[in-house]
């Protein structure tokens, strides 16, 4: 009976407050092993593959992926340019430039057993530095966030989830709205509030904008699939596809800001001395 | 069989039945399968409950029913309390369990897991956590059920192999 209520509490005091995260990180050195396990089989069948590849399959892959990497360097020319491009334009606007984001590489070990909540888990948690609310994204697109920090592990909330929401900027003309996560079995997300009226076609391309101070400016979420007006509708029905792998993706990446941690470090030194001023972690330069 | 006064003997086949119920329940396997997927731990504690209810009780279930909250990153205390009232519901009723047919064990454990996942389903709702509006997450209970007859011949033979007590 005890054990029942004191769940009770757990369960309140969970749902509402955030002390129970030191109880959970602690309980999670005992589970942590389990993920890896679990992650086992797929693991070794990766091995497997690797070293059974033949010289052929080899040599097809390096000429591939040299020729992909032919054409990104190209890109990147054209990149640099325009990045400094933007940042002398930034400069004449009195805006600071955006700082390169520092991206460390991390592996999927599962996902949530249930179904319906978009949740994966990661193999780096507080022992490399990972944060709550830190951006993940994979080769494509934004993933989501980091919800839940573990000594060795971390939960990533996908953006497809139904308690996440994005704010987002389409490319094309520069629009706001939020994309939200659907409760659909599949990943989609939905824009929200969004007028019939507003000038969004099927095929904009949506780049996080932002104005949240947490997720970075400017990282691709995904591309409107479906527009639908129904007059007797206030606000559009609009779909969205995530352009990130979100099924898929087995290498991830988590976004450490250069520019998040000096503001975090330009907090504390003002709140050292006394002084009220609040910097401004993250100036969007797009707009 | 049962064994009342002596020491416990064999635990840990208990507790490593628990961690591969616990690697099959957080294996990755497709979204379409992942619906159907039986929920191996409660099938696992509810064996135990029912073969050494001396042993494994409402405190046992509870324990592993907060791991379980940690592994599978749910709310800290919700499996906690499903599972051990499922131990208790098991621990009222595990006479009677060893005299039924497996198809009535089976229909049984499709309404102690179900109601199980019910409770799970609302306290996730109630919070925001889960905001499926249908009724698929009884898939799962129902699977559970059509693998409890095989869940307890393996479970009795590692029992039996290891003279568990």
């Amino acid at each position: 009976m005890g054990l029942a209520l004191l769940s009770l509490v757990l369960m309140f005091a969970d749902s509402r407050f955030d002390f129970l995260g030191r109880v959970r990180y602690y309980i999670a050195i005992v589970v942590t092993p389990l993920h890896l396990m679990a992650d086992l089989p797929s693991r070794t069948s990766d091995a497997f593959h690797n070293f059974f590849k033949t010289r052929t399959d080899l040599e097809d892959d390096n000429l591939r992926l040299q020729d992909e990497m032919l054409m990104l360097q190209f890109k990147l020319q054209k990149l640099d340019h325009l990045d400094a491009e933007n940042q002398r334009l930034n400069e004449l606007l009195k805006a600071t430039y955006i700082i390169d984001d520092v991206a460390v590489r991390a592996q999927l070990l599962g996902e949530s057993p249930d179904p319906f909540s978009k949740r994966v888990i990661i193999n780096k948690g507080s022992n490399e530095g990972v944060f709550i609310g830190q951006p993940v994204i994979d080769a494509h697109g934004l993933m989501g966030q980091v919800v839940q920090v573990e000594p060795l592990t971390s939960w990533v909330l996908l953006i497809t989830d139904p308690l996440h929401a994005t704010p987002v900027q389409v490319n094309r003309n520069g629009l706001r709205a939020i994309a939200a996560g659907t409760s659909d079995i599949l990943h989609q997300l939905m824009l929200e509030n969004v007028s019939i009226t507003a000038d969004i076609q099927v095929g904009d391309e949506l780049v996080t904008s932002g104005l949240d101070q947490r997720l970075p400016a400017g990282y691709p979420v995904g591309v409107v699939s479906s527009v639908k007006n129904d007059p007797g509708q206030s606000f559009a029905n609009i779909k969205v596809t995530p352009s990130a792998q979100l099924d898929r993706s087995r290498n991830v990446l988590l976004l450490f800001s250069s520019a998040e941690s000096k503001a975090a470090r330009a907090a504390a030194k003002i709140e050292a001395s006394g002084n009220a001023l609040q910097p401004t972690p993250h100036v969007e330069g797009r707009q | 069989m049962v064994d009342i006064s002596g020491k416990s003997r064999n635990i840990w086949v208990i507790v490593l039945s628990l961690v591969f119920a616990g690697v099959l329940a957080i294996v990755p396997i497709p979204l379409w399968l992942a619906l159907w997927r039986p929920d191996w731990i409660a099938l696992t504690l509810i064996y135990w409950v029912i073969a050494l209810p001396h042993r494994i009780g409402m405190v046992a279930a509870w324990l592993v029913g907060l791991l379980v909250d940690v592994l599978e990153g749910t709310l800290l205390g919700l499996h906690a309390i499903v599972l051990m009232m499922s131990a208790y519901i098991a621990l009222t009723l595990y006479q009677r369990l060893r005299m039924f047919t497996p198809l009535q064990q089976s229909l049984t454990i499709l309404m102690l897991i179900g109601a199980g996942q019910l409770l799970i389903f609302w306290v996730q709702a109630a919070t925001g956590q889960n905001t499926a509006d249908n009724l698929a997450f009884v898939l799962s209970s129902m699977t559970s059920a059509l693998l409890w007859p095989l869940v307890f011949v393996c479970l009795r033979f590692c029992r039996r192999s290891f003279n568990v007590g």
